[in-house]
């Protein structure tokens, strides 16, 4: 097993500093962003330009060169409802670090998402639920095994489907974040890779809150064999725990230095 | 069901790294298959073997490299002959004799040495300092000077020392450094952190990550090379990729059964042949294990393992 996989949320255009640089193709707030979570230890980055209905494919063109120039080819997930820009992205797109990631598809209007991953020879986020958040893991593993026949049938790799348990949210469904931890550990039996937003699970807690409820759950869900979350890889707390349960998984060698590697 | 044969080779690999210049320089790693698994990919270069002279020379109680030095009269001359040994990849020159606890030779006096040496050959150099580091530190310093341009390896620097050795040798004058721990994989790992942090490019250290000579817990050695090369490789952990170099002859010809001499003990035979026997089954394992280069002294051993190298890779 590698290392935990970390792709950085923070470009996202719901951020008011990141919509506006996108809607105006000015580099610097991105630019800076993506730094930032490299520094702090994010493999990939996640790139939302949102439902750019209008511009999506030169938008989404412009954002990966832009960080592939700028950033030694970072590998990249591009995250947007508009499937040609997803496309366009990836035309552009440099290999050398890891495979584009596609962000995503599920079971329902978004399963064709996987036919664009598995054509253009992309990793593909596969999020086990079909219209909102499914309500058991009998219906997650439904979900799955739809999405990876379909990945399957067109000729995909196993493991280049991710598949996205949903995170849920404490505040509300307090009563559901074993039935996930449970579901990734069945996605780790069975030799999958697994991704998902981590940050859900604490959403609308304090502020100060947010580090220790997502880091716990990483490690819990680490230790269940999840392989990779999209998060915020400035949250020292969080990345902290990561490479500590990448030590403790052994996959990572220790050294006294390993928190500033 | 037919065997399907699938090539076990990784998409990290190991850094590459130069010793020596011009023609004679030779490329230490580079591999992306486990040590001489060369049926799972090529292997970009192969395993190097040094000949190796000490500040003495050679030792002269050893009749067999006696007669193969026979008519040397200085350094230079067995520098050559060392250099010209069949299968030497590079020439290493152990300075033993500067320990504090031995002949304490000075500095100058080393630099007196390895300046006739590096006069008298055009193959890439390798520099083993004494067991002291204090010593080494202050020995590799002004070699690293004297030796400006010819992109000589120096062995070692530890724990104690790096940051000097790496400051002064690796960042100052641009030479090649060696990272020493002792059979100790998170050490290993952490010497390497260490001396990236103070700057030193990923193509500019090796590491020596310990050995024994067989059969004095060298198990030990197996199992630290295994888990560094799974790292380096399996895992892509950037921190354990450098290159192993291993100076085989230093833990060989300390021990018993290379020392003791056939009057002593008729019964274990001639110690000729112990002492390279001891040095071609230690330097096999260690290539077998994962080292990148070893270091020999006897001209027999030399042969041998190139020999081994060539036919295996």
């Amino acid at each position: 097993m590698g290392k935990f996989i970390v792709i950085g949320e923070r470009i996202h255009c719901i951020s008011p500093s990141i919509r506006q640089a996108m809607e105006t193709m000015t580099p610097d707030p991105i630019l800076k962003r993506a730094k930032e979570q490299l520094d702090a230890g994010a493999t990939y980055l996640d790139v939302n330009i949102g439902p750019a209905e209008k511009n999506g494919p030169e938008l989404m063109q412009w954002a990966v060169k832009l960080l592939q120039e700028n950033f030694d080819n970072v590998p990249l997930c591009l995250d947007t409802a508009n499937q040609k820009a997803i496309e366009a992205g990836i035309q552009v797109y440099n290999r050398e670090k890891g495979k584009p990631i596609v962000n995503s598809a599920d079971a329902g209007d978004r399963i064709s998402n996987i036919d664009l991953a598995a054509a253009n020879d992309a990793i593909c986020i596969a999020l086990c639920s079909k219209a909102g958040v499914p309500s058991d893991n009998d219906e997650r593993m439904m979900y799955c095994q739809e999405l990876l026949e379909r990945g399957m049938g067109l000729g995909m790799e196993a493991e280049d489907l991710w598949f996205d348990p949903l995170f849920v949210v404490i505040k509300g469904m307090q009563d559901k974040q074993r039935d996930v931890l449970e579901f990734i550990k069945q996605l780790a039996d069975m030799g999958f890779n697994s991704t998902g937003g981590l940050s859900n699970v604490s959403n609308m807690t304090p502020k100060h809150i947010r580090p220790i409820l997502d880091a716990t759950m990483v490690a819990m869900a680490i230790n269940n064999g999840l392989t990779s979350a999209i998060a915020n890889p400035c949250d020292v707390r969080l990345m902290e725990t990561i490479k500590s349960a990448d030590i403790i998984m052994n996959h990572s060698l220790y050294a006294d230095s390993f928190l500033e590697l | 069901m037919g065997f399907k044969r699938v090539p076990q080779k990784y998409s990290a690999s190991i850094n590459e790294v130069t010793i020596g210049v011009g023609e004679k320089a030779i490329k230490l790693g580079g591999e992306n298959v486990k040590p001489l698994y060369s049926f799972d990919a090529e292997i970009a270069n192969a395993p190097k073997v040094g000949a190796e002279i000490t500040d003495e020379g050679y030792d002269r109680t050893v009749a067999s490299l006696a007669a193969y030095y026979e008519g040397c009269e200085t350094i230079a001359d067995i520098a050559k002959k060392a250099a010209a040994m069949p299968g030497a990849d590079f020439l290493a020159v152990n300075l033993e004799g500067a320990d504090p606890n031995g002949a304490n030779k000075s500095v100058e006096e080393c630099a007196a040495v390895v300046s006739e040496v590096a006069g008298a050959v055009d193959v890439p150099l390798v520099i083993i300092g004494c067991k002291n580091a204090d010593k080494n530190t202050e020995l590799f310093n002004k070699l690293a000077d004297l030796l400006q341009g010819k992109n000589v390896l120096f062995v070692s620097c530890k724990e104690e020392n790096y940051k000097n050795v790496a400051a002064s040798a690796g960042l100052a004058y641009n030479q090649k450094i060696c990272a020493e721990s002792a059979v100790d994989i998170n050490l290993a790992k952490q010497l390497n952190v260490l001396i990236s942090q103070m700057g030193l490019k990923p193509d500019t250290y090796v590491m020596n990550v310990g050995s024994a000579a067989a059969g004095y817990g060298f198990e030990y050695v197996v199992s630290t090379m295994d888990r560094v090369k799974d790292a380096a490789l399996a895992q892509n952990d950037a921190m354990l990729q450098m290159p192993i170099f291993t100076p085989v002859s230093s833990e060989t010809w300390s021990v018993k059964e290379t020392i003791v001499t056939e009057e002593d003990i008729p019964e274990w035979g001639s110690r000729d042949d112990r002492a390279v026997q001891m040095e071609v089954s230690t330097a096999a394992a260690c290539l077998a294990a994962g080292s990148n280069a070893v270091v020999l002294r006897h001209p027999e051993s030399v042969a041998t393992i190139s020999k081994m190298i060539a036919a295996l890779v």
